[in-house]
Parts: structure tokens; sequence; C-alpha cells
């Protein structure tokens, strides 16, 4: 596989798991209106709904990374571009990358023990009593196509994006 | 090696992988997790970046994160923010900078269903600065207003700064968002004030013509309903108690997205665009809060905080000096920190000890949030003016810069009349929650 098919694989990956976080946006948007409409008008809320709203929120936060990661949306401090040449700027972008990917795969490491510890107890929501394990294995299946997605950026150029910030 | 001077060791590698362009979430968590493991050891460590990411990503209290940025980013996309400006300029016309103190008004108006000052900048470049400049204003005046005007969206609630802070430092959200209202509406006024001056100073800035009849002033008036009635659900509504954050924040994103379908300001690609634009936000937002975490469990172990109280203390430091010294220092980060990474850096370590000097950690996040405010509009790296420059590429950035300066005064008033009132932050929460 080269470069160009590999980083269109890793570009409908992304738009995959933007598309699932994007609908878990949506479904936490919606149950929770519901809820309160239903508790309001009918006396009658939505008994899951904050069960459900954390379970979609683990759909949207492990998915939803990988676009700042293949996109290098993240944010950094770009003061040294002024200071030092070009080729130093993406030395250092680089860099980023690689402690992006190895910082994720710590993650994924550290996790595993107590996503298996879950699995081993057998907990469940309170309320909506979905296994939390399935969380857990949602959140690691996220974060493994955010790691693909972070090493996919070494394929891309290392251009500088100055529009991207979040206040 | 004592905790307190890894601490401080600590700090400084965050700062200098900051220098180097690591991501702010990367040095935060990297400084957190072998900070951590050299002072519990590996095994606890692992433990701690095993669930911190998870307990983050499955955090109903940080659900508020994407919904209030999805309101705002309806918002933007709906145009709503046009009809605001063409109201505020009807009802604030017929005297000299009138259109000046109209963008600052929309801008105000517009943080009440955005809570992000970048995207009020942007907004308010698209719909206001062709207006400012079809009607003479000066281009450095004119930036100056819509930069200013945007970064009042970080005090005026649904902020997103706020919601990260609450989360970080363990206050009370609702109570952060009724404290910022004040400060919000008082700094508006002050940047109002400051147009004004600058208009009566330099008439060839602000040649107003615009002058409206009662009635056409009074008909304007219905144009912002929506804004109004979508502050006062979601806002209103926690502040009242109806509704937990998230369920306002809920309530805000589906209102602006179904007021935006009504209006037929919205389409389905508008809508799916705002979707998807919110994703990749949070997305960046959620890791920074993830690497935070790590990062304050190692702030606290190093007992840092009390070092530098006790070195204060030592030194015969009164609160006051303190609070200037930190101001300062905010100042300082503000010229080359972005303000989220700004916070989290610096409030595990800032909060305990203006807790310590009897400062309310309420007032203190206020004034936390107005210099982030000064960082983003302050020369040469203050954000808003970036994105300003990036919208209409052909205003100079020196021109940029030369109108932005004047405004600086007002963050540095409001913060003043803080000290001297500390109701102006306090009242509101004091009355809502007691």
């Amino acid at each position: 596989m080269n470069r160009d098919q590999t980083l269109a694989l890793l570009e409908r990956l992304r738009v995959a798991q933007l598309r699932l976080a994007a609908v878990a946006l949506v479904v936490m948007m919606c149950v929770t209106v519901a809820d309160v409409f239903l508790r309001y008008v009918f006396n009658s809320p939505i008994r899951s709904s904050y069960d459900m709203v954390e379970a979609m929120m683990v759909l949207f936060v492990f998915n939803g990374m990988s676009t700042a990661f293949l996109q290098r949306r993240n944010i950094v401090i770009d003061l040294i571009d002024s200071f030092v040449g070009r080729r130093s700027v993406r030395v250092l972008i680089r860099l980023s990358d690689i402690l992006t990917v190895a910082v994720l795969a710590l993650f994924i490491y550290a996790m595993l023990t107590p996503a298996l510890q879950s699995y081993g107890y057998g907990e469940r929501k309170l309320e909506l009593g979905l296994p939390i394990y399935i969380e857990w294995a949602a959140a690691l299946i996220g974060i493994s196509g955010a790691i693909l997605c972070a090493a996919g950026a070494f394929l891309m150029p290392t251009t500088v994006r100055h529009d991207e910030t979040v206040e | 090696m004592s905790s307190s001077t890894l601490g401080a060791l600590g700090v400084l590698a965050l700062f200098i992988m900051l220098f180097l362009r690591v991501p702010v979430w990367i040095a935060l968590t990297l400084v957190g997790f072998i900070g951590n493991a050299i002072l519990s050891g590996l095994q606890p460590t692992f433990a701690l970046a095993g669930t911190v990411p998870f307990d983050v990503g499955s955090a109903y209290t940080l659900s508020v994160v994407p919904l209030f940025v999805l309101m705002g980013e309806v918002a933007s996309e709906s145009r709503l923010s046009g009809e605001l400006f063409q109201a505020a300029r009807v009802i604030l016309s017929g005297f000299r900078g009138g259109l000046a103190v109209a963008t600052l008004a929309a801008s105000a108006l517009f943080g009440a269903v955005s809570g992000s000052s970048l995207a009020n900048a942007a907004t308010m470049t698209r719909m206001a600065l062709p207006e400012l400049r079809k009607a003479g204003y000066d281009d450095g005046f004119a930036t100056g207003c819509i930069a200013a005007g945007g970064s009042t969206d970080i005090l005026i609630p649904p902020s997103i700064i706020l919601v990260i802070y609450a989360a970080i430092a363990e206050l009370s959200l609702p109570k952060l968002l009724a404290a910022g209202l004040v400060p919000g509406l008082v700094l508006t006024m002050l940047y109002m004030g400051v147009a004004l001056i600058v208009a009566y100073v330099r008439p060839k800035y602000a040649p107003d013509t615009e002058n409206y009849t009662l009635r056409e002033r009074i008909a304007s008036l219905r144009e912002p309903w929506q804004f109004m009635a979508l502050f006062v659900v979601t806002i209103g509504g926690i502040y009242a108690g109806v509704f937990s954050p998230t369920e306002a924040a809920s309530i805000g994103a589906f209102g602006s997205i179904f007021l935006g379908i009504i209006g037929r300001r919205l389409g389905v690609k508008d809508i799916l665009r705002a979707i998807e634009n919110s994703v990749a936000v949070s997305g960046v937002l959620l890791v920074i809060v993830m690497g935070a975490n790590l990062f304050s469990f190692f702030i606290v172990q190093t007992h840092l905080p009390e070092l530098l109280l006790e070195t204060a203390r030592a030194l015969n430091l009164s609160g006051l000096a303190v609070m200037t010294m930190i101001i300062l220092g905010y100042i300082v980060l503000g010229c080359f920190l972005e303000g989220i990474g700004m916070v989290l850096i610096t409030v595990p370590v800032f909060q305990p000890i203006i807790v310590k000097f009897g400062y309310d950690p309420i007032w203190f996040a206020i004034i936390v949030v107005i210099m982030v405010e000064v960082g983003l509009i302050h020369p040469p790296v203050g954000m808003n003016l970036f994105v300003i420059q990036a919208q209409a590429p052909d205003v100079k950035i020196g021109a940029i810069y030369r109108g932005v300066v004047p405004f600086l005064i007002a963050p540095f008033i409001l913060i003043v009349l803080m000290f001297a009132f500390p109701g102006i932050a306090l009242w509101l929460p004091k009355l809502f929650y007691g």
C-alpha cells in the first residue's frame, strides 16, 4: 500500500470516527432534551438518561479525538516559529507526532488493566444495566483508531495551522 | 530532592516543552505522568493514567462542553449574529461612535449564546466590519472594537473556558457561570466607554451619520428575541435551578438548531458542519482536560503551592501584593500561552495560594478569565487579532494592533473595580445559590 492509499484509508477512518462521535453528540442532546421535556410536561423522566449521556460521552470523546490527531489540530504554542528556521520547525512537528503516538500508546497500555478489572468485577451502569466493560471496550477501540490517525500524521506534510484554537 | 523542588522542575519542563511546540495536552500529560511516577512509583501512576482518560471521557459533568460548543457553532452557522448587529445599529444610532458601540453590544449579546471568543471575533468580523468600513470607520478602530467585543464572550455565560475551569478547579459550574455575567456586562460597558472616547478624540475614526426614528428603534427590538429566548431559557434555567448545566446546554443546542430551521437560516449542510466542528473542537479540549488532570495530581503531591505560600509569608507579602504578582505573571504568560493552557497550567498552583490569603476562588476564577481575555487581545500574539486578520486580510496587523491598544485599559479598570467591589463577581452567585 502506498502513501496516498494509506492516507486515504486513514481519512476514511477519521471520517467514520468523526461521524460516530457526531451521532453520539446528537443522541446526547436529544436524550437530555427528551428527559427534560418528559419530566416537566408528563412528570415522567427517562430514568436512564444520565447513564445514556455517560455512555455517549465515551463514544464521543474517544472517537472525536481522531480528527484532532490526523489534522494536527491540537493546541500548540508556535512562538518558536519566529526564531528558528522552517527545517527546525518541521523537526519539532515530527517530534510532536512521535510524542502523540507514544502518549496515546501509554494511555492504551494503562487502560487495559482497569478495563479487564471492570470485566472481571462485572460492573454495570446503575439504571441502564449496561456492563461497564462495554464502555471500556468502546474507549479502547476509539483510542486505537485515534492512535492510527496520530500515526497517519507522519505521512502528512508538516504544514503549520494558525487558525485552530478554541478559546 | 524535595517534592516542591520537583514540582518547580516539572513546571519548568512543562514550559520548555510548550516552547518547543509540544502540544499542550502532551506536555501536561508527560509532566504529570513522569512527575507522579517519581513521587509515587510506576504502578500507582499507571493506575492513574489508565483511569483518568476514562473518567474524563465518561464524565456526565463534562458533556456540557460539546453541547455548549454545539450551541455556539449553530449560532455562528445560522447567521443570527447578522440580525443582532442590525438591531443594535438601529437602536444605538444617532451619536458619534454609535456603530462601534453597536458592534460591542452585538458581540456581548452573541456571547450569550456562544462560548468561544474566537468564533465571536470571526463572526463579527464577517458581519460588522463591512458595515463599519462602509460608514467610513477607521480600519484599526473598527477591528479594535471587534477584537475587544469578541473577548467578552469568555466571561458572559455560556463560557467554555469557565466550564473547563470549573472541572479542573472543582468549583460549582452554575456559580461560576453566574459570577461571569455581571463582570462581562461591566466590561462591555467599559469597552463602549473607550469606543466613545476614541470617537470623540479622533472624530475622523468614526464619522457616524446614521439616525433612526423611535418607531424604527422599537421595531428593531423584535429581531433579537431569539437570542434573548435562548439565553433566558438556558442560562436563566441554570440560575433558577430548573436545569443542570448539561440539560441547559442540550436545550440551548437543540433550541438554536430549531430556531435556525424555522427561521430558514439553517440548512442540513449547515447543521452537519456545525456538529462536525463541535466534535473536532471538543476533541481538542477534552484531551487537554485529561492531561491537566494528571498534571494537577502531580502538583498536589509536590506541595508546590504550599512552598510558594510559605515564601510569600516569609517575605511578608500581603494578599494584594501576591495577587498583583499573579496578575503581572498572567500578562507575561498571555504573551505566549493560549487561554485554556494558561488556565490549566496555573490554576492548580495559584488557587490554593489565593484561597489561603482569604480570596474567594470564584472571584479569582473571574480575575483569571479576565486576564485570559487580555491575552486574547494584547499585541503581539492576541489570538483574536489574528482571527480578525485571517477574516479581513486587507487590514494590516499593525492597524489592528493600533486599534486595540486603547481597549486594553478596560479589563484593568474592571480588575481594579473587582478588588474594590468583589460583589461584581460574587453578588449573583450569592443571590442564586446563597
